[in-house]
C-alpha cells in the first residue's frame, strides 16, 4: 500500500507479465526483435538507475518478479495479462500456463486473465472453456492486430469475435482487455482503429471492455468511444512510464482520460517487466497536474482519485474485496515472505508488543 | 504532399534563398550547398503520426552530396514503425529532394528497420507500396488520408480560439466560410457579417493549410470550420469540438514522446543528427538482427509490438 496524505492507498497492478524470452525459447526471428523493442521501451522510459540488464529482461523469473512487486509493498496485488506469441517462442511467451505457476503459489495475490483468438474457431472456444474451468478466470486479454497465415488481423466486432465474446458472458468471464497498440506491419488501416470496440462494448454491455495503453496512438479516437460506451476502461500501461521523463504528457494524458472517462474508469498497470511498480508506483503516485492543467481540464489527481485508478477500479471490475484483503495480507504468504506485517497495520494473529 | 511540384524556374544549383541564410551559415557539414539545400527540403517531410518534420525529430543520420547525386540516410525511433508510415517518410523524401534541379540522382535508405530493405528498395525503384508490399491490404492513400484528417481536427482548436480571442462568437464561428477569410502577411482578416475581424495569421494560416491539403475546405462556400466527423458544428457543441481537437493534440504530442524515448533509447541523447556528429552504431544493437535476413521471416512474420 501507498501512503499519501495519511491515507492507504491499495494497489492493483492491473498489468503484469512473466514471460520467457531466453534465447533458448525463441524458435523465430520475430521473438528477438520483439524482445528488443520491448527492451527499448524499458530503457527509454526507466531512470538510468533502475534499468535492467538484457540478459536479466529475458527472463527473470517468478523468485524476482515476487520480489520485485510485493517486496517493499510497491503492489498489493497484481493482474496477469497473457502473451502467447506462439509463433515466436517455443513455450511461448508469456502464456495463461506460464503465468499460473506464480498465481497459484499465491492466489490471494494474483488474478489471472486467459486469453482467446476467434480465428482458432472451435478449438479456440474449447480452450476458453478450458481455461475457465481450470483457472477460473475473470477475464482475457487480446490481440486485434495479430498476424496469422494469410490473416492481418481480427476485429472485435466481427462475427466470429461475438462468437467468443458470447462465450465468455456465457461463462463469467467479464473482463475483456483489448490492447490497442501499434499495427507493426505491413499496413495499418486499422492503425487508428479502436471502432471495434465500440460495437463489441454496446452489443455486450455485460461485459467490461478494458482499452490497454488507452489507444495510444489513437488516444483521441478511444477518449470519444469510450465517452459514450460506459463500459470501456482505460488502461494506462505505457502512459504511466510517461510520468518517469514526460511528467507534463503525463499530465495532459491523464487529464483527458479523467476528463472523458471520468475517475471510475481509468487503471493503473505497470505493464511489468516493461516496468517496475517497484520504483514507478512511487513516481505515478508523485505526479500532479500543472496548475494549467489543472485549470484546463478540471480535474486534479489528489487522493480520492488516485485511490480508485490505483487499486479500487481494477477491484471493482474483479471484485476485489479491499478492506478483506488488508486484514488477509496481514498474514499470507507474502507477507511472511517479506516482513510486511507492520505495514498491513498487522499483527493479527501475532502477539501485540 | 507540399512541395513536389517544385518552381521549375529556380535558379542553378538551388541556391538557398537570402532569407535562409542565417541557417546556412549554421552548417558545416559537408557540401555547404547542396547539403543545406537538401536539409530544408527534408524539413518539409513530416511523421505523420506527430505531424513533425523528421529533421526537427533528428530521424536524418546523413545527407551525402556527390556532384549531383544525393544520398540520405534516416532512421526511425523503432524497427517496428508502421511500414506505411515509413514508405510515407522515405518516398516523400525522395520527392522533396528532387524538387532541387541540380539533383540528377536520389537514393534513400531506411536504417534499422525490419522493414528497411524492402522499402529502400521499393523507393528507389519507385515501385509503389503494393508491389513492395503485395500482402498488404488497404492502401497509402488510405492511410495519409486519416492522418491529414487528424492533423485537420488538432489544427482547428488553435485557429478558433484566437477568432474566441478576438470576440467572434461561437455562432459567428460555426457559419464562417471560405470566402469569409482573408490572410495578408501577419494578419488574418476574417468577414463577420460585414465587420471585419482582425487576428494574428499563423493559427488560422496553419490550420488553413491543413485543411486545404485534407480536402475538407476548398471552396469558397465551404465551411471553414468542421467536427472531426467532417460536419457542420452547431454552435452549442463548439466547446465540444474545441475539447475533442485539443484531445487530438494530445494524441499526437503522446506519441511524439513514445516516439522520442524509442529513439534515444536507440541512439542515446544526441542522436544520429546527420551533422557529423555520433554516427548510428549498429553494432549497438547487432544482435537484434535487423539486417540480412530480414526476408527470411517477413513471410511469416505475425503481430503487433505489444507488452
Amino acid at each position: 500500500m501507498y501512503e499519501k496524505d495519511g491515507e492507504e492507498i491499495f494497489v492493483i497492478d492491473g498489468h503484469v507479465h512473466l514471460w520467457d524470452a531466453r534465447q533458448e525459447n525463441i524458435i523465430h526471428e520475430g521473438g528477438e526483435q520483439f524482445l528488443q523493442c520491448f527492451y527499448d521501451y524499458h530503457t527509454g522510459f526507466t531512470p538510468e538507475e533502475e534499468q535492467w540488464d538484457i540478459d536479466t529482461y529475458r527472463h527473470y523469473g517468478a523468485d524476482k518478479m515476487t520480489d520485485d512487486l510485493f517486496g517493499n509493498a510497491a503492489a498489493d496485488m497484481a493482474v496477469f495479462q497473457p502473451t502467447y506469441l506462439d509463433d515466436f517462442y517455443d513455450e511461448g511467451f508469456n502464456t495463461t500456463e506460464q503465468n499460473a505457476e506464480l498465481a497459484e503459489e499465491y492466489p490471494e495475490r494474483f488474478v489471472l486473465n486467459g486469453s482467446f483468438d476467434p480465428r482458432d474457431g472451435e478449438e479456440g472456444l474449447r480452450y476458453l472453456e478450458h481455461l475457465k474451468e481450470e483457472y477460473d478466470i475473470p477475464g482475457v486479454k487480446l490481440y486485434t492486430a495479430e498476424w496469422r497465415d494469410e490473416s492481418k488481423g481480427w476485429r472485435l466486432d466481427s462475427d466470429d469475435a461475438f462468437e467468443f465474446l458470447e462465450k465468455c458472458a456465457e461463462l463469467g468471464i467479464e473482463n475483456i482487455n483489448a490492447h490497442k497498440g501499434p499495427t507493426i506491419r505491413p499496413l495499418n488501416r486499422d492503425a487508428f482503429d479502436v471502432k471495434d470496440i465500440d460495437d463489441a462494448a454496446s452489443s455486450f454491455p455485460e461485459l467490461n471492455f478494458i482499452v490497454n495503453h488507452v489507444g495510444l496512438p489513437r488516444l483521441d479516437d478511444f477518449c470519444w468511444i469510450a465517452a459514450q460506451e460506459p463500459n470501456v476502461y482505460g488502461g494506462i500501461a505505457v502512459a504511466s512510464a510517461m510520468s518517469t521523463h514526460r511528467k507534463r504528457k503525463f499530465g495532459e494524458i491523464m487529464g483527458e482520460l479523467l476528463f472523458w472517462l471520468g475517475e471510475d474508469r481509468v487503471l493503473f498497470g505497470s505493464d511489468y517487466a516493461l516496468w517496475n511498480p517497484d520504483w514507478l508506483v512511487d513516481q505515478v503516485m508523485n505526479a500532479e497536474l500543472t496548475d494549467e492543467q489543472q485549470a484546463e481540464y478540471g480535474v486534479e489527481l489528489d487522493v480520492d482519485t488516485m485511490k480508485k485508478v490505483m487499486g479500487e477500479n481494477a477491484a471493482e471490475l474483479y471484485d476485489i474485496d479491499i478492506e478483506e484483503k488488508k486484514r488477509q495480507f496481514r498474514d499470507d504468504d507474502i507477507t511472511e515472505r517479506f516482513d510486511l506485517a507492520d505495514h498491513y497495520g498487522g499483527d493479527a494473529g501475532a502477539a501485540a508488543d | 504532399m507540399s512541395g513536389s511540384s517544385a518552381d521549375p524556374s529556380g535558379e542553378p544549383a538551388g541556391e538557398p534563398t537570402s532569407d535562409r541564410a542565417a541557417k546556412r551559415s549554421e552548417s558545416s557539414a559537408g557540401d555547404p550547398r547542396g547539403t543545406v539545400a537538401v536539409r530544408e527540403r527534408l524539413d518539409r517531410v513530416e511523421d505523420p503520426e506527430l505531424a513533425r518534420s523528421i529533421v526537427e525529430l533528428n530521424y536524418i543520420d546523413a545527407i551525402d552530396v556527390d556532384g549531383d547525386r544525393v544520398e540520405v540516410k534516416f532512421t526511425l525511433p523503432t524497427a517496428w514503425c508502421s511500414p506505411a508510415f515509413a514508405w510515407m517518410m522515405a518516398t516523400d523524401a525522395r520527392d522533396e529532394v528532387e524538387t532541387l534541379d541540380w539533383v540528377a540522382e536520389t537514393r534513400i535508405e531506411l536504417c534499422d528497420h525490419m522493414h528497411g530493405e524492402e522499402i529502400t528498395a521499393g523507393v528507389n525503384a519507385r515501385d509503389g507500396f503494393g508491389e513492395t508490399f503485395p500482402d498488404a491490404d488497404g492502401d497509402v492513400a488510405a492511410v495519409r488520408a486519416a492522418i491529414a484528417d487528424k492533423a485537420r481536427v488538432a489544427r482547428q482548436r488553435e485557429a478558433v480560439r484566437a477568432l474566441l480571442d478576438a470576440g467572434v462568437d461561437a455562432e459567428q464561428i460555426v457559419s464562417l466560410v471560405r470566402s469569409d477569410l482573408t490572410i495578408t502577411g501577419d494578419e488574418a482578416h476574417v468577414d463577420v457579417g460585414g465587420l471585419s475581424v482582425v487576428v494574428d495569421a499563423a493559427p488560422v494560416a496553419d490550420y488553413l493549410d491543413r485543411v486545404t491539403t485534407s480536402g475538407h475546405v476548398t471552396g469558397a462556400g465551404d465551411l471553414l470550420f468542421l467536427t472531426p466527423e467532417a460536419e457542420p458544428i452547431p454552435a452549442a457543441e463548439l466547446d465540444v469540438v474545441q475539447k475533442r481537437s485539443r484531445l487530438a493534440t494530445v494524441n499526437m504530442g503522446g506519441q511524439g514522446a513514445v516516439c522520442d524515448a524509442l529513439h534515444r533509447a536507440r541512439h542515446g541523447a544526441d542522436g544520429p543528427d546527420g551533422s557529423g556528429s555520433p554516427s548510428l552504431d549498429e553494432s549497438e544493437f547487432g544482435e537484434s538482427t535487423y539486417d540480412g535476413d530480414v526476408e527470411d521471416f517477413t513471410s511469416t512474420w505475425t503481430l503487433s509490438s505489444d507488452d
